[in-house]
C-alpha cells in the first residue's frame, strides 16, 4: 500500500529529489582531487576537455537510456542500434560529401522509428521490455550483418568534424551532446508526455488508473532512446571514419553505468539525464586518472566496478516491494 | 444526477447484478451498503465506466450515459477514489492533483507554478492546508485521502464515488473527511459513499442504500431506518450473535507474555503491556498510534530499540520471527496479500507455512500428510473451497482471511496476535472467526487483537488496552468499556 | 473485499489460441521442431547431429537451471557469462595434467562461492538491483581475469576436462550424464525439498516468507551461489570442449540463459518456474540454433529467428497484468 511508503521528512526537499546528482558530484570531486595529487597535468582545461571529447559517445547513448529507464523499462536494443547507424551512415555517405545531410537525417528518423516498433511491441504484445528489446537486439544484429558483414563505406573528411572538430578549443561533439542532455531535460520538465514518464516508472499501477496513455509515453521514451542511438552511431562513423557492424556491441551494458551513477533509480520514477551526463563524465574521468596512474588497462574494469560498488552503497535503491 | 434502471451484469458462472434500480439526487450524500458479494464494486465499476452493463439503463446529469472507457465518464463529471490510492509517491503533491490532466500556458508547455497555486486552491477549498511542493510518499494516509480527492475535483466533479475511504483512517481524520464532503455537498457535488461501517452511514449520509447477493433490498432516508433493521436487510437474518459469550469465572490467569517498556522504530516509544493466558485483550487506537508497528515488534518483525520482551518466563531484547515461532507465538498480520499469503501457492502450502519441518522428512515435504492437515483445517474452520491444492488467489477475502487465521491457531502455544483480523471480509466469515478466536481463548491462548472497530473491542474484549502516539494512555476491563471512554483516551489521554 | 480498480478478468482459462499456445506452446514446440528438423533434413536425425546438439545443449542447460533458481527469487544473474570464463582460465591455469584436477575444482568452488555470495548480499543486505549488482560481478570478474591474464591466456585444459567436455559413453556424451545429474538432484531440490519450497515462498512473496520464519537472506544468497556454482560447472565443460584457453568462453550465455528461461515458462517477476522449463526452453534455442546451421542460413537470418522467438515466447505467456514501461 501507499501507506507503507515511508520517507524521511527531515531531509530537505531539494535535496531528496537531486540526492543522485548530489551523490555523483562528490564522487567527481574525489576522483578530482586523487587526481591532483597524483599529476599537476590531471586538473588542468586541456586534460579535461579531452574527458570530456572521450565521454561524448558513452553520454549520447546513456541519455537516451535514462529515458527509458525512468519510464521503468529498459532497452537492450542499443548496442545493434548504434552498429546498424554507424554502417549505414559510412555505408550510404560512402565518401560522398553532398550526402552527409540526407543520409544523417535519415539515420536518425532510422533510429527514432526502431525505437517506437520497440515501444508498438512492448504494448502490443504485452511482454516486460526487457525481452522485447533484447529479441529486437537480436534482429537488428542480424540486420546489420546483413548490410555488412564488416567495415563498410566511408565519410569525407570533414564529416569527422563532428568528432575531432574543436571550437575555441571546446570539442564540437561533447557540446551537442551536452545541448542534446538539456533538450532533454527541458522535454522531461516541461511537456505534460514528459512529466508523465516519472509517473509511469513511479507507479504504473497507479498510471494505468488515472488513465495515463501508457503508449504514448512509452513511444516517446523508446523513440528519444533510438534517436540518441542513431546519434551514437553518427558519432562513431565520425569517429572511426567507418562503420563496423559490431561496432555497438558492448554499449547495450555500459549505458546503463552512467545512468546509475546518476542517481536514476533502475526502478524508473526518479532521476535525470543531467545525473546521466555527470556518470559518464565520471566513468571517463575515472579511466583518465588510471592512466595518469600508470594502471594498466586491465585494471579499469576492476575499478569500474568498484566505483559502481560505492556509488550504489551511498546511495541505496528503493526496490519493489520496500 | 444519476439513475440506474434494470442494471444486471454476469459474468462467467456469477451472476453480480440483477435488475438493479437505484438513483442519486444532486447535492446529496448516498451511502452503499452491503456484504462482500453483494456486487457492490461491479456497480461502482459500472457507474464510472470501468464495466459495461449487460442490461439496463443509466441516465447521468439528465442524459443518457453508456460509456466506453473510465475517461469518457470522468470527462462527464464521475470520479472514482478507490481504496488504494491511485497516487505517485515520489512526485509531488501538485504535480499528483494533476496528472494527466497538466496545467498549460500559451505555448502547451506545462506550467509549473500554475499547478502549484491551483493544487493550493483546490486543497484549500477542501479545508486541507499541505505543502504542494512535498513528495505524496511522506504525506500521511489521510492526506493522501486528501490529494485523492482533490484531483478528482480537479475534473470538475458532479458525482464523487469513494470506496471504503475509512478503511485506512479513524477517529479525527473520519472527522475532518466527513466535514469535507459536507463542504463538497453545499457545493452542489454529489457523493456515493461506499462502506462497511454502519455509524458512519448514520453519520454522514442522506440516504442509503442496500445491495444483497446482486439485488437491490431497498433505498431510505438514513433516518427512517435502525441499526438492526440495515443489519438485517445485509444480511437477511437477525444477527443479534455476531459475537460468541463471554465466559463468566475469571479464574487467575498466567502470564503469557509481558514487555518491558519497549522502544521500536519512530512509532513505538514506550510500551509494558501483559498479556494473560486466556485472555482477549484488544488494543484499541488511532491509525499511527503505533499498534501495528508493536505487533511486528512483538512476533520479532522488527528489531527492539530498547527494553525487553517476557514469553513464557525467558526475556528476549532481541526476537526473530523464527524464535516467535518457536515459542508458541502467531501473528495474522493486516495485509493480507502482501503480508499474509503465499499468493502463487495453494491453501496446503499456506496453512503449513511456518511449519514447514512438520512435513518435512528426510529435507523432502511430505505431500499426502500436508494434505491431510490441510483437509482436516478446511473441515474445522468451513473453508469454501474445492480441496487443499486450491490456490489461494482465488478465494475470496473472508476465506483466505480463514485460512490465515487457522495456519497460526495450529501452532499457536502462547499468544496470537491478529491485525484487523475482519477488515474488508463478509459478515458471516466475521462471526466465524469470532468464535475461533474464542475457542482458542479459552484453549489457554493469550489473544491480542488489534482493531479500530469499537463494536469489535466492545463485543469481544475482555480487557481493552488503548495506544497514542507509541504509548499505552489507558486500560479498561471489557464491561467498563465504552465507546466514547475507548475514544477519549485514543484522542487524548495521559500515559498511563 | 478491496474495492479494487482491476478490469474484471476471469478466472478461469478461457480457451483463445493465445492462452492454449502459452499454457501447451512449449510442451508441442520441441517436438514440432526435432519433427521439422528431420524433415529439412535428413542429417538431423543421424546419431552424430543428434549427439552433438547433446554436447551444445548440456552447458547451455547447466546455466539455465541456476539462471532459473536466481529468476525464481526475483532476481537475475547477468554473472554467469563470467563465471564461465573465469573457470575455464582456472582450468587452464594449473600444470594441465590431470592430476590438478581435484586442484582446479577446488578453486573454482571457491571462486563460485565467492562471487555468488558477493551478488547475493549486494542483493540482499545492500537492496541493489539484481540487474546492476550482477553486471557489476561481471565487470568485475572481467577485469580480475584480464589483469590475471595479461590479456594473453595461456596453457593446456587438462585431458580429463577435455573428456568430460566432448568425449563420449556409447554416443551419449560425457557432459549430457553430467547434466542428468544435475538437473535430476535440482530438480528434487527445487521442487519437493522444503528448501526448494521456501524458494518458491521466498520469490513469490517476500514479506510473507520472513513471517514465516524464513530466512529471506539466506535463501536468495544461496540461490546465486547456485547460480554462480552451476556457470562455474558449464564453464569447465565448455572449456574441455574449446580445448585452449579463451577469455571469451561462454559470451553470450548470460542472455541466453534468460531467454532459455522465459521461453521455459520461468517468471522475471518471481515465484513461478520449473527445472523442466529451463531444460526446454534451453532445448528450444539449441535446436533452433542447430537447424539453422542445417540450413545453411547465414548468421544474419539466425540472429533475426532468435530475435523474433524471444519476443514471441514472451508475448505468448504474458499474463494479463501489464508491466511497467
Amino acid at each position: 500500500m501507499i501507506a507503507a511508503i515511508a520517507s524521511r521528512a527531515a531531509t530537505p526537499l531539494w535535496l531528496r529529489h537531486n540526492a543522485g546528482v548530489a551523490g555523483v558530484i562528490v564522487l567527481i570531486g574525489v576522483v578530482s582531487v586523487t587526481g591532483a595529487s597524483v599529476s599537476d597535468r590531471f586538473l588542468t582545461l586541456a586534460n579535461l576537455l579531452n574527458v570530456c571529447e572521450q565521454t561524448t559517445d558513452l553520454a549520447l547513448v546513456s541519455i537516451g537510456q535514462t529515458l527509458t529507464i525512468l519510464a521503468g523499462g529498459i532497452d537492450l536494443s542499443v548496442g545493434s542500434l548504434i552498429s546498424l547507424a554507424s554502417c549505414l551512415t559510412s555505408g550510404l555517405i560512402n565518401g560522398n560529401p553532398d550526402r552527409v545531410v540526407p543520409v544523417a537525417t535519415a539515420v536518425l528518423l532510422l533510429g527514432s522509428f526502431v525505437g517506437l516498433l520497440n515501444a508498438g511491441l512492448v504494448v502490443a504484445l504485452r511482454v516486460h521490455p526487457l525481452i522485447v528489446t533484447l529479441g529486437m537486439g537480436a534482429i537488428l544484429q542480424g540486420v546489420t550483418l546483413l548490410y555488412a558483414l564488416g567495415p563498410v563505406g566511408r565519410v569525407p573528411r570533414g564529416f569527422s568534424f563532428l568528432a575531432y572538430g574543436r571550437i575555441a578549443d571546446v570539442p564540437v561533439g561533447a557540446t551537442l551532446a551536452v545541448v542534446l542532455c538539456g533538450l532533454v531535460a527541458l522535454l522531461l520538465r516541461y511537456l505534460p508526455l514528459g512529466r508523465q514518464v516519472y509517473a509511469l516508472g513511479d507507479d504504473a499501477n497507479s498510471a494505468r488508473l488515472v488513465g495515463l496513455r501508457r503508449g504514448r509515453i512509452l513511444m516517446l521514451v523508446y523513440g528519444c532512446s533510438g534517436f540518441c542511438c542513431a546519434a551514437t552511431g553518427l558519432y562513431l562513423a565520425a569517429r572511426f571514419g567507418v562503420g563496423q557492424p559490431y561496432t555497438g556491441v558492448n554499449y547495450t551494458l555500459a549505458s546503463i553505468t552512467p545512468v546509475v551513477l546518476g542517481g536514476t533509480l533502475l526502478s524508473g520514477g526518479r532521476g535525470g539525464v543531467v545525473g546521466t551526463l555527470c556518470g559518464a563524465f565520471l566513468i571517463s574521468l575515472l579511466n583518465n586518472l588510471l592512466n595518469f596512474m600508470d594502471v594498466s588497462k586491465h585494471y579499469q574494469l576492476v575499478a569500474q566496478a568498484l566505483i559502481i560498488i560505492l556509488a550504489v552503497s551511498i546511495y541505496v535503491e528503493r526496490r519493489g516491494m520496500e | 444526477m444519476l439513475t440506474l434502471k434494470g442494471i444486471s451484469k454476469s459474468f462467467p458462472g456469477v451472476r453480480a447484478l440483477a435488475g438493479v434500480n437505484f438513483d442519486v439526487r444532486p447535492g446529496e450524500i448516498h451511502g452503499l451498503l452491503g456484504e462482500n458479494g453483494a456486487g457492490k464494486s461491479t456497480l461502482i465499476k459500472i457507474i464510472a465506466g470501468a464495466l459495461a452493463p449487460d442490461e439496463g439503463e443509466m441516465t447521468f446529469a439528465d442524459a443518457p450515459a453508456r460509456w466506453a472507457s473510465p475517461r469518457e465518464a470522468k470527462l462527464a463529471g464521475v470520479h472514482v477514489v478507490y481504496q488504494e490510492f491511485a497516487l505517485f509517491p515520489q512526485l509531488s503533491v501538485a504535480e499528483n492533483v494533476f496528472l494527466g490532466n497538466e496545467r498549460r500556458n500559451r505555448i502547451g508547455l506545462v506550467d509549473h507554478k500554475r499547478t502549484r497555486k491551483e493544487a493550493g486552491e483546490l486543497l484549500a477549498r477542501l479545508g486541507v492546508s499541505l505543502d504542494v511542493s512535498a513528495m505524496v510518499g511522506s504525506l500521511s494516509v489521510a492526506d493522501q485521502q486528501m490529494v485523492e480527492i482533490a484531483r478528482a475535483l480537479t475534473h470538475n466533479v458532479r458525482l464523487l464515488i469513494l470506496d471504503e475511504p475509512t478503511a485506512v483512517i479513524a477517529g479525527r481524520e473520519v472527522a475532518l473527511l466527513f466535514d469535507r464532503l459536507r463542504r463538497l455537498r453545499e457545493e452542489g457535488v454529489s457523493v456515493l459513499f461506499i462502506s462497511h461501517r454502519l455509524d458512519e452511514v448514520f453519520a454522514l449520509c442522506d440516504r442509503v442504500t442496500i445491495l444483497k447477493d446482486g439485488r437491490l433490498v431497498g433505498t431510505h432516508e438514513t433516518r427512517d431506518v435502525t441499526r438492526a433493521s440495515l443489519i438485517s436487510m445485509m444480511v437477511g437474518r437477525d444477527l443479534g450473535e455476531l459475537f460468541p459469550p463471554r465466559p463468566k469465572a475469571v479464574r487467575a490467569r498466567q502470564t503469557a507474555l509481558r514487555t518491558e517498556q519497549i522502544a521500536i522504530g519512530e512509532r513505538v516509544r514506550d510500551v509494558s503491556i501483559e498479556l494473560c493466558a486466556g485472555e482477549i485483550v484488544a488494543l484499541a487506537g488511532m491509525v499511527g498510534s503505533g499498534r501495528s508497528d508493536l505487533a511486528l515488534g512483538l512476533f520479532g518483525a522488527l528489531p527492539l530499540a530498547s527494553g525487553a520482551i517476557d514469553i513464557g518466563g525467558e526475556r528476549f531484547t532481541a526476537m526473530s520471527p523464527a524464535q516467535a515461532i518457536r515459542l508458541g507465538v502467531g501473528l495474522v498480520t493486516e495485509d493480507r496479500k502482501s503480508q499474509g499469503l503465499a499468493l502463487l501457492l495453494d491453501i496446503a502450502a499456506n496453512i503449513t507455512g511456518p511449519a514447514l519441518a512438520e512435513v518435512t522428512r528426510h529435507g523432502l515435504v511430505n505431500r499426502e500428510i500436508e494434505a491431510a492437515i490441510a483437509t482436516r483445517e478446511i473441515e474445522r474452520y468451513r473453508i469454501a473451497c474445492r480441496g487443499p491444492a486450491t490456490p489461494v488467489a482465488t478465494m475470496s477475502g473472508g476465506n483466505q482471511q480463514k485460512v490465515i487465521v487457522a495456519r497460526w491457531a495450529r501452532i499457536c502455544r502462547t499468544v496470537l496476535i491478529l491485525d484487523e483480523p475482519t477488515r474488508g471480509i463478509d459478515v458471516g466469515a466475521k462471526a466465524e472467526i469470532y468464535r475461533i478466536m474464542r475457542e482458542l481463548a479459552a484453549a489457554g491462548v493469550a489473544i491480542l487483537m488489534i482493531t479500530s472497530e469499537m463494536t469489535e473491542v466492545i463485543g469481544m474484549a475482555d480487557r481493552v488496552i488503548i495506544m497514542r502516539e507509541g504509548r499505552i494512555t489507558g486500560e479498561l476491563l471489557g464491561h467498563e468499556a465504552t465507546e466514547e471512554g475507548i475514544m477519549h483516551l485514543a484522542t487524548s489521554g495521559r500515559a498511563a | 473485499m478491496s474495492g479494487s480498480a482491476e478490469f474484471a478478468t476471469s478466472a478461469a482459462a478461457s480457451w483463445s489460441v493465445r492462452a492454449f499456445l502459452g499454457r501447451y506452446g512449449v510442451a508441442l514446440a520441441l517436438p514440432a521442431l526435432l519433427a521439422l528438423g528431420g524433415l529439412l533434413s535428413p542429417s538431423f536425425v543421424s546419431a552424430g547431429n543428434l549427439s552433438n546438439l547433446l554436447l551444445q545443449f548440456a552447458p547451455l542447460a547447466i546455466v539455465a537451471i541456476g539462471q532459473s533458481f536466481v529468476m525464481i527469487v526475483r532476481g537475475l544473474d547477468l554473472s554467469v557469462a563470467s563465471m564461465m570464463a573465469t573457470a575455464a582460465v582456472i582450468a587452464t591455469s594449473f600444470s594441465g595434467a590431470d592430476h590438478d584436477v581435484a586442484g582446479i575444482l577446488a578453486v573454482t568452488a571457491l571462486v563460485a562461492l565467492a562471487v555468488g555470495s558477493l551478488n547475493g548480499v549486494l542483493v540482499t543486505k545492500r537492496r541493489v538491483s539484481p540487474f546492476l549488482a550482477t553486471l557489476v560481478t561481471m565487470i568485475l570478474l572481467q577485469g580480475l581475469r584480464f589483469a590475471y591474464t595479461q590479456g594473453a591466456p595461456s596453457g593446456n585444459v587438462p585431458p580429463a576436462l577435455r573428456v568430460l567436455g566432448s568425449a563420449r559413453l556409447g554416443g551419449i556424451p560425457y557432459n549430457s550424464l553430467v547434466l542428468l545429474g544435475v538437473a535430476v538432484v535440482l530438480g528434487i531440490v527445487l521442487h519437493r525439498s522444503a528448501f526448494g519450497r521456501r524458494i518458491f515462498i521466498v520469490g513469490g512473496n517476500p514479506l510473507t516468507a520472513r513471517l514465516f520464519g524464513i530466512r529471506v537472506d539466506l535463501i536468495t544468497i544461496a540461490c546465486y551461489v547456485i547460480s554462480s556454482a552451476l556457470a562455474a560447472l558449464a564453464g569447465l565443460i565448455l572449456s574441455g570442449y574449446v580445448g585452449l584457453v579463451d577469455n571469451w568462453v561462454g559470451q553470450g550465455y548470460e542472455l541466453d540463459s534468460i531467454v532459455a528461461c522465459v521461453v521455459g515458462r520461468v517468471s522475471l517477476s518471481g515465484g513461478r518456474g520449473s527445472i523442466l522449463g529451463a531444460l526446454t526452453g534451453a532445448a528450444v534455442i539449441v535446436v533452433i540454433a542447430n537447424e539453422v546451421l542445417l540450413l545453411g542460413v547465414p548468421i544474419q537470418a539466425q540472429m533475426i529467428i532468435k530475435g523474433v522467438v524471444i519476443v514471441a515466447a514472451a508475448a505468448l505467456y504474458s499474463r494479463r497484468e501489464t508491466s511497467s514501461g
